[in-house]
C-alpha cells in the first residue's frame, strides 16, 4: 500500500474564457476510497472529473495521481479509466472487442487478452457474452460493459461520470449496491460524479459537495447530513427546514438560541459551520419534528400550527404546517406505519422538537 | 372511404407529370423505329448492342468515370473534415462558412460554369478533364458535407474520449473508432458525389474542351437524328446506373445514422 494519497488536487482552477468552472479546488483522496463529487448541474463537478481523467488541463494548480504530477500527461497515459455518462460503448464492436479495446492498444500479449476479458465480464456478471453485439444490449448491460471495459485495464483510479443516471429507478438502486460491492472487493479508488444525493450517500465513504465551482464541504455521508457546513449543503442533502435564529449565549460546545415560533432552545455548536455571529441560521430535518393532534410529552418545545398541505409519498407522509411567527411553513415527515394519514389540511396540530436535532448552520448571510 | 380525395388525385397527376417523361426515354430506347414517337414500331435491343462498339462513346464513358472517381474522393475528403468541424466545434464564422460551402447548391450552373472558364483560362489552365474535376468538386462538396454531417450528428464525442481513456492515441482513435463508425456515411458520400459528377452537364460542357464526358457526348449526339435511338439507349443506361447508385448511397446513409442510436 502506498503511503501517499492516490489523488491530490492542489488549488486547481479551470476557466473557459471568462467563465470559471472550477476554482481553488483542493482535495486529497486515500487509496481504496469511494469518493463522490456531488452538486447541482453546472457546479463544476464533471469538469473536475475530466481534469483528473486528463480530458481537460487545469488553468491553474496541480493534479497528482499516485504521487505523480499529471501536468501535460494526456488521458491515454494516465493510470485512470472512466465510465462515461453515455457509457460510450463502441457501436461497431461486440462486447468482447469493446472490453478488449484498451488491452489491444496497450501492448498486452494476445494470449492474455481473452482471459482478462472473460474475467472482467465475469466480474460484472456478463460472463460468456463476448459475442453479443453492442446494439443488442439493455441499458443495464451497457453500463456493465462500460465498467468491465474500464476495470480490465486495472486502473489505479476508476472515474464514474453520473454512472446511474441513464438507468430506470429499480435498476439504479440495484446497481448502487453492486457498484459498492465491486469497489470493496477490488479495493480500487472510485471517484464518482453525481447530482443525486441519495446515490452519493448510499455508495460513498466520503462526499465532496460542490457549488458554483467551489468545494463547500468534504465529509462522510452521516456528517454531511447531521452537520452540514451551511444552508446550501443542508438543503442539497435531504430536506431541511431553515429558520433564522439569534444567539443569546455561547458556552463551550453549546449555544442558546432564540428561534421564531419555537422560542428559546439550547443547541449544539456545529464544528463545520464555525461562526461567532449573533444572527445565525438553524435547520431542522423534517423527520426530526414530531407532529401530533395533541401536545405530547416528548420534545424540548412544542408549538401549535395549522396543516396547509399533505403530500403522500408512500413510505412517508409530509405535512406542511403554517406557524405563527414563521415566514415559511415547516415540513414534518412521518413514517407510514399504519397506512393512515392522520392529519388533513386545515387541522390544528402540535409540532415538537428537541434541541439536539436542531442544526447550527452558521452565520445568516441573507 | 374508397373515393380518392382531391388531394390524392393532385398528387398522382403531379408525380405523373414529373416522372412519365423520364420513363418515355427507356420506352423509346426499345423501339425498332428511329423516330421517338408513338406508335412503337417494334421491340429491339439493337440500340443497346451497338453502344459497345462506338469508340467515342467509350472514350467519353472513360472520361466520366475518371472525373467522377476523382471528384468523389476529393469532395468526400474535404467534406469529411468540414462536416466534422461543423458538427463538433463552435467557432466564430461557423455559420457563414457553412453557408458558403452550401452555396453551390443554389448558384445557377451557367454562372458558375462561365466564371470558372474565365478564371481557368486567365490563370493558364486549358479546358481539360482537370478543369472539369475542379468544377465538379466545387459542386459536389456541399452534397458530401450534408451527408457526412448527418453521419457525425449522432456521433457521441465520448466514444473518441473513451478510446483515448483506454490508452489509444489520436491516430489510433481515428482508425479504430471514428472511421469505422462514419464509414457508411463516407460510402454514401462517395456514391452520391460520383453520381453528381457523372450526370453533370453544364460545367462539363464549358470546361471539358476536347475531352467530353458522357453527358456532353450525349448532347453532341442529339444533333444527329440517326443516332437518336443509340442516345436514348445510352441515356436509359445512365438513368438506371444513377438511380441504383443513389439507392445504395441512401441505404448506407441510413445505416450510418441508425448505427449510432
Amino acid at each position: 500500500m502506498t503511503a501517499h494519497p492516490i489523488i491530490e488536487l492542489r488549488d486547481v482552477d479551470k476557466r473557459f474564457g471568462a467563465f470559471t468552472a472550477v476554482s481553488g479546488l483542493s482535495l486529497t483522496l486515500e487509496p481504496g476510497e469511494f469518493f463522490s463529487l456531488l452538486g447541482p448541474s453546472g457546479c463544476g463537478k464533471t469538469t473536475a472529473l475530466r481534469m483528473i481523467a486528463g480530458f481537460q488541463e487545469p488553468s491553474d494548480g496541480t493534479i497528482l495521481i499516485d504521487g505523480q504530477d499529471m501536468t501535460g500527461i494526456p488521458a491515454n497515459r494516465r493510470p485512470t479509466n472512466m465510465v462515461f455518462q453515455s457509457y460510450a460503448i463502441f457501436p461497431h464492436l461486440n462486447v468482447g472487442d469493446n472490453v478488449a479495446y484498451g488491452l489491444r492498444s496497450g501492448g498486452i500479449a494476445k494470449g492474455e487478452i481473452a482471459g482478462r476479458v472473460s474475467d472482467a465480464l465475469g466480474m460484472v456478471e456478463l460472463g460468456g457474452l463476448e459475442k453479443r453485439g453492442a446494439g443488442e444490449l439493455s441499458g443495464g448491460q451497457r453500463q456493465r460493459v462500460a465498467l468491465a471495459r474500464a476495470l480490465v485495464m486495472r486502473p489505479k483510479v476508476l472515474l464514474l461520470d453520473e454512472p446511474l443516471s441513464a438507468l430506470d429507478k429499480r435498476l439504479r438502486e440495484q446497481m448502487q449496491f453492486e457498484l459498492r460491492d465491486l469497489q470493496q472487493n477490488l479495493g480500487i479508488t472510485f471517484v464518482m460524479v453525481t447530482h443525486d444525493q441519495y446515490e452519493a450517500m448510499t455508495m460513498s465513504d466520503r462526499i465532496g459537495v460542490m457549488f458554483a465551482g467551489k468545494l463547500a464541504q468534504v465529509d462522510t455521508p452521516e456528517q454531511l447530513y447531521a452537520r452540514p457546513c451551511n444552508r446550501d449543503v443542508a438543503e442539497f442533502i435531504g430536506g431541511m427546514n431553515v429558520l433564522p435564529a439569534s444567539v443569546s449565549a455561547r458556552e463551550g460546545e453549546g449555544l442558546d438560541v432564540e428561534m421564531p415560533g419555537f422560542g428559546r432552545l439550547g443547541i449544539a455548536r456545529n464544528p463545520n459551520a464555525l461562526s461567532t455571529a449573533t444572527d445565525i441560521l438553524v435547520g431542522i430535518r423534517p423527520e426530526q419534528i414530531e407532529i401530533a393532534a395533541d401536545r405530547s410529552e416528548w420534545g424540548d418545545v412544542a408549538v401549535q400550527g395549522r396543516v396547509e398541505h399533505v403530500a403522500f409519498y408512500g413510505e412517508t407522509i409530509h405535512y406542511r404546517v403554517a406557524m405563527q411567527g414563521v415566514d415559511r411553513p415547516m415540513t414534518a415527515s412521518v413514517p407510514n406505519h399504519f397506512h393512515t394519514v392522520d392529519h388533513r389540511p386545515g387541522d390544528s396540530v402540535w409540532l415538537a422538537i428537541e434541541g439536539a436535532s436542531v442544526i447550527d448552520l452558521g452565520k445568516n448571510d441573507t | 372511404m374508397t373515393r380518392p380525395s382531391g388531394l390524392a388525385i393532385y398528387t398522382i397527376l403531379y408525380l405523373a407529370f414529373l416522372y412519365l417523361p423520364v420513363l418515355l426515354l427507356p420506352l423509346f430506347s426499345f423501339n425498332s423505329g428511329t423516330i421517338a414517337a408513338f406508335p412503337i414500331k417494334g421491340w429491339t435491343l439493337d440500340w443497346y448492342r451497338q453502344l459497345g462498339s462506338q469508340q467515342t462513346l467509350l472514350d467519353a464513358l472513360g472520361n466520366s468515370l475518371i472525373v467522377g472517381a476523382v471528384t468523389a474522393f476529393a469532395a468526400t475528403g474535404m467534406g469529411l473534415f468540414a462536416a466534422r468541424a461543423y458538427v463538433r466545434y463552435r467557432f466564430p464564422g461557423r455559420a457563414a462558412s457553412e453557408g458558403l460551402v452550401m452555396l453551390p447548391l443554389v448558384v445557377p450552373g451557367i454562372i458558375v460554369a462561365s466564371s470558372m472558364l474565365v478564371l481557368f483560362i486567365s490563370i493558364g489552365l486549358k479546358p481539360s478533364l482537370t478543369t472539369v474535376i475542379l468544377g465538379h468538386t466545387f459542386l459536389a462538396v456541399p452534397f458530401s458535407v450534408a451527408i457526412l454531417k448527418s453521419a457525425f450528428d449522432g456521433f457521441d464525442v465520448s466514444l473518441e474520449e473513451a478510446s483515448y481513456d483506454l490508452g489509444e492515441n489520436a491516430f489510433g482513435t481515428f482508425r479504430r473508432v471514428t472511421l469505422p463508425i462514419v464509414a457508411p456515411g463516407i460510402v454514401a458520400s462517395l456514391l452520391v458525389t460520383f453520381t453528381v459528377s457523372f450526370d453533370e452537364f453544364v460545367l462539363a460542357f464549358f470546361l471539358s474542351g476536347s475531352e467530353p464526358t458522357l453527358p456532353v457526348y450525349i448532347w453532341s449526339q442529339i444533333r444527329f437524328p440517326a443516332k437518336l435511338p443509340n442516345t436514348l439507349a445510352l441515356g436509359s443506361v445512365l438513368l438506371l446506373v444513377s438511380v441504383l447508385l443513389l439507392v445504395v448511397a441512401e441505404i448506407f446513409r441510413r445505416r450510418s445514422a441508425r448505427g449510432l442510436a
